[in-house]
């Protein structure tokens, strides 16, 4: 999964109806593995009600289809949860902040 | 699959459904160099079934293997990564490396 931050929020009048009207949020990724494309962020679809600011993890694929439903729908990342901390180990490895560039670090990010 | 190692974890609250009391790692890749074992920089969160600790080294798998972790053909839950073996040792070449 990606870890993100919900940068924005998008709506449209004229939307895939299999897309039913589910709110759109914009997700900057904070720690994306394998982006497939340079992206600046995601789109994702929201079933859990997320804020602007607010941290997030990110699922893509089929489970981002299932959680509206069935597997009918034009969408591709969902978001599965709302992060409330996130703790980063110190000696776990040697330069934790090379993975968190230093604009793209989470929000509650505590390390221990 | 990937090899990498525990960073960090992940809590929260309000998850999807199925989520419910499953732990999320940070997962730092790692990859082998002469020098030894180096961060590729790219992380992933991960669903922990196995309770890896603090720096353990652990594989991950991803999409559909990711939830055949927690029950096998479960297609509901909203998971692409889960950790799916804490490793004791590794060998690479002829030479053993027991890494941890």
């Amino acid at each position: 999964m990606i870890l993100g931050r919900v940068i924005g929020q998008c709506w449209a009048a004229r939307q895939s109806p299999r897309l039913d009207g589910n709110k759109l949020l914009l997700v900057r990724p904070l720690a994306w593995y394998d982006p497939d494309h340079q992206a600046d962020h995601l789109v994702c679809v929201d079933p859990l009600g997320a804020e602007v600011g607010q941290d997030v993890v990110v699922c893509m694929g089929l489970p981002a289809r299932l959680a509206l439903g069935d597997a009918r729908h034009p969408v591709e990342a969902a978001i599965a949860a709302i992060v409330d901390g996130v703790e980063v180990y110190q000696d776990a490895c040697r330069e934790p902040a090379f993975c968190f560039a230093h604009d793209r670090q989470p929000e509650s990010m505590q390390e221990r | 699959m990937i090899r990498g190692r525990v960073l960090g974890e992940v809590w929260a609250t309000r998850k999807a459904p199925r989520l419910a009391g499953k732990k999320m790692l940070l997962v730092a890749e790692t990859c082998m160099l002469p020098q030894g074992e180096q961060p590729t920089g790219r992380v992933i969160v991960a669903m922990d079934l196995l309770d890896a600790g603090r720096g353990d080294e652990v594989v991950v798998a991803f999409g559909s293997g990711a939830r055949n972790a927690e029950v096998p053909g479960s297609r509901d839950v909203l998971v692409d990564a889960s950790v799916v073996q804490i490793i004791d040792g590794t060998s690479t070449g002829s030479t053993p490396l027991i890494s941890s």
